[in-house]
C-alpha cells in the first residue's frame, strides 16, 4: 500500500511565531491515523499546509501522490475537509450550502448527501444562521463526505457532536474506510483516537515528538501500585521491569496489592509534558 | 461560474437597495425639473455667475433651466456620489467578508484554486456595478420622461459609460483593498470615494492642484464635461482603465500568495 500523506521536513513561522518545526509524517493508504497534539502544538498549521491555505517555508507535502503546492486544485478534489470551526455564509439555507460544495466539485453527489443528511438528522432547509454548533458541524460533516473523497481530513470534528452523534460520525468513517479512504483525524480527545485509530503520531510545541501504532504509543511501563502492609495503605509509581518490583516484594509480607496500568490520559500527558 | 451565481445571490439584496435608493432619488430630483422649471430661467443667470462655486459643480458650462444641464448639475452628482459608493463597498467587502466571516477555510478548500475565486468574485463585482447602472438608468428615464424632455442621446450614453468606468476604477482600488485586508474596510472605501470626489472640486477650482484631474475618476466622468463636449481626454480614462486592470491583477497575485485566515 502506498502512503496517501507524505509530509517531509515541513516548516512554518508566522513572523517570528513558531508555527511547526521540520516535522516529518506518513500516512498510508487505508490508514485511520490520529494527530494528536495539545493547543497551540501546531496541528491545524499542519493541516493547513496540505490543504493550501498557508504557505509554508521549507519541506515538502505530497496528498495522494500529488505535490500540494503545485496541484492543489487536484488534491482537494479528492480530499474531503473537516475545519474545527464549521462556518458557512449564514443567510443560505443548509441545502444550498451542500449544493453548493457539491457544485463547485462539479459532481452530483444529490443521493450520498441525502444518505448522510438521513444518518446525521440534518435539517435541510434550515438557515445556517439558526444552527447550533453542533448542527453546523454536522452541515460540515456532510459537506466533506458527500463527494466519497479518498482522503479525509478533520480537524477537532467531534467537538460539539453529542456522543450519538459522534457514534454515527465514527461509523461513517469506519464505512468510507472500509470501502479504501484514508481517514487524517486531529484531535485531542484521546478516548476517540485510542478507539478508532490504527496509527497516531503527537505534536508538541511544533515538533514531531512520537509516532507509532497506537497500541505501541498507549502501552507504557509505569505501575501505579497500591500496597497493604501491616494495616497501612502504601501507593507508589513503579517504572522499568515488573520483575524487578516482584522481587523487591518478594520475602515481605503483604496483605494485599493493587497493580494499576496508568490511563490513557496519564500516559499521553506524559508525552505532552516531556 | 458557482461561486459567481453564489456572489451574485448573495450582493442580490444590497444591490436592489443601493440601485433602489440612488435610482429613486435620481428620479425624484428629476421630477422636481418640471416644477422648478418656470422659476429656473432666474436661477440660470445666478447660479452660473458664483465663481469658483459655479466652476466646481459645473454651472458656469450648462444651462442649469434645460433638462441636461439640471441632470448634469445635480441629478449627476446623486448618481456619481452613490454609485461610486456602492462600488467601493461592493469591492471592499467581496473578498475580505470570507476571512471576517471565517468562511475562508470552507471556499479555499472546495477545488477551485485561488485566482479562480478572485476571477470569479472580480467578475461578480463588476457586473454588480454594471446592473446598479442599467436600475438606475432605468429609473433616470422614467424620471425624464415624468419631466417631459429627454438629453441628448449620445451625451446621456457617453455620460453613463464614463461613470461606469469611473465605478470600476474605485471599486478595483477597494477589491485590491480587500484582497490585502483579512477584514472589511467598508469605512476607509467609502471615504476614499469620497476623498476622490472632493479632489475633483478642488483641482477644479485651485489651478495650482490641477494636475490632480489625472488621479481622481471623477474628473473624467464629469456630467457637465461630458454635456459640453462628448469627447473626453482619452489619457485619463486610459489612465482609469489602467489603474482597473492593474488593481485585478495585483488582487489575484496578492491573494494567492499569502495565508488566509480561517
Amino acid at each position: 500500500m502506498g502512503n496517501v500523506i507524505e509530509i517531509q521536513n515541513l516548516t512554518k513561522t508566522y513572523g517570528k511565531s513558531r508555527g511547526v518545526n521540520d516535522i516529518s509524517l506518513t500516512v498510508e493508504q487505508g490508514d485511520i491515523f490520529g494527530f494528536l497534539g495539545p493547543n497551540g502544538a501546531g496541528k491545524s498549521t499542519t493541516i493547513r499546509s496540505m490543504l493550501g491555505m498557508i504557505h509554508y517555508q521549507a519541506g515538502s507535502i505530497e496528498l495522494l501522490g500529488l505535490d500540494a503546492k503545485t496541484h492543489q486544485k487536484d488534491i482537494l478534489r479528492q480530499v474531503g475537509y473537516m475545519p474545527s470551526e464549521a462556518m458557512f455564509y449564514p443567510s443560505m439555507k443548509v441545502k444550498d450550502v451542500i449544493k453548493f460544495a457539491a457544485d463547485a466539485r462539479k459532481m452530483n453527489c444529490d443521493k450520498e448527501a441525502e444518505y448522510l443528511c438521513k444518518k446525521l438528522e440534518v435539517n435541510i432547509d434550515k438557515r445556517i444562521s439558526e444552527l447550533s454548533l453542533g448542527n453546523r458541524k454536522k452541515v460540515s460533516i456532510v459537506c466533506a463526505m458527500q463527494h466519497k473523497p479518498k482522503l479525509f481530513i478533520f480537524d477537532e470534528p467531534t467537538s460539539g457532536l453529542d456522543p450519538l452523534m459522534q457514534e454515527v460520525f465514527f461509523d461513517l468513517i469506519l464505512e468510507y474506510n472500509k470501502q479504501g479512504a484514508t481517514c487524517f483525524l486531529s484531535s485531542h480527545v484521546l478516548s476517540e483516537v485510542k478507539r478508532y485509530c490504527k496509527n497516531a503520531t503527537i505534536i508538541r510545541e511544533g515538533k514531531i515528538i512520537a509516532t507509532d501504532s497506537v497500541e505501541n504509543l498507549s502501552h507504557s511501563d509505569v505501575r501505579h501500585i497500591k500496597l497493604w502492609r501491616n494495616g497501612k495503605l502504601e501507593e507508589f509509581v513503579h517504572q522499568g521491569d515488573i520483575n524487578e518490583l516482584l522481587q523487591q516484594l518478594q520475602g515481605t509480607k503483604i496483605d494485599d496489592l493493587l497493580i494499576e496500568q496508568p490511563s490513557l490520559d496519564e500516559v499521553f500527558m506524559h508525552y505532552y509534558e516531556q | 461560474m458557482t461561486l459567481w451565481k453564489h456572489e451574485m445571490k448573495m450582493n442580490l439584496k444590497s444591490l436592489l437597495i443601493w440601485s433602489i435608493c440612488v435610482g429613486a432619488s435620481c428620479f425624484g430630483c428629476l421630477l422636481l425639473f418640471k416644477g422648478l422649471e418656470s422659476t429656473m430661467d432666474e436661477m440660470a443667470g445666478a447660479y452660473a455667475d458664483m465663481g469658483s462655486f459655479s466652476v466646481a459643480l459645473g454651472l458656469d458650462k450648462v444651462a442649469i433651466n434645460t433638462v441636461e444641464g439640471f441632470y448634469a448639475t445635480e441629478v449627476a452628482l446623486i448618481f456619481a456620489i452613490g454609485g461610486a459608493m456602492f462600488a467601493a463597498m461592493c469591492g471592499a467587502g467581496i473578498l475580505a467578508k470570507e476571512e471576517e466571516g471565517h468562511t475562508s477555510e470552507f471556499l479555499s478548500t472546495l477545488p477551485m484554486g485561488r485566482i479562480n475565486i478572485v476571477g470569479a468574485k472580480y467578475a461578480a463585482f463588476a457586473v454588480l456595478v454594471f446592473l446598479f447602472q442599467v436600475i438606475c438608468i432605468g429609473w433616470i428615464l422614467v424620471g425624464f420622461a415624468g419631466a417631459g424632455d429627454f438629453p441628448p442621446a449620445k451625451e446621456f450614453m457617453m455620460y453613463h459609460g464614463l461613470q461606469f468606468v469611473m465605478q470600476l476604477e474605485i471599486g478595483s482600488v477597494c477589491f485590491l483593498i480587500s484582497a490585502c485586508c483579512k477584514k472589511r474596510q467598508t469605512g476607509a472605501a467609502l471615504g476614499l470615494a469620497l476623498l476622490l470626489y472632493m479632489v475633483d472640486l478642488m483641482c477644479r477650482i485651485l489651478p495650482d492642484i490641477k494636475n490632480l484631474k489625472y488621479i481622481t475618476p471623477f474628473y473624467y466622468s464629469n456630467a457637465s464635461d461630458i454635456f459640453t463636449d462628448p469627447n473626453p481626454e482619452p489619457v485619463m480614462i486610459g489612465i482609469g482603465m489602467a489603474v482597473t486592470l492593474a488593481c485585478a491583477v495585483i488582487s489575484g497575485i496578492v491573494y494567492s500568495k499569502r495565508d488566509l485566515a480561517a
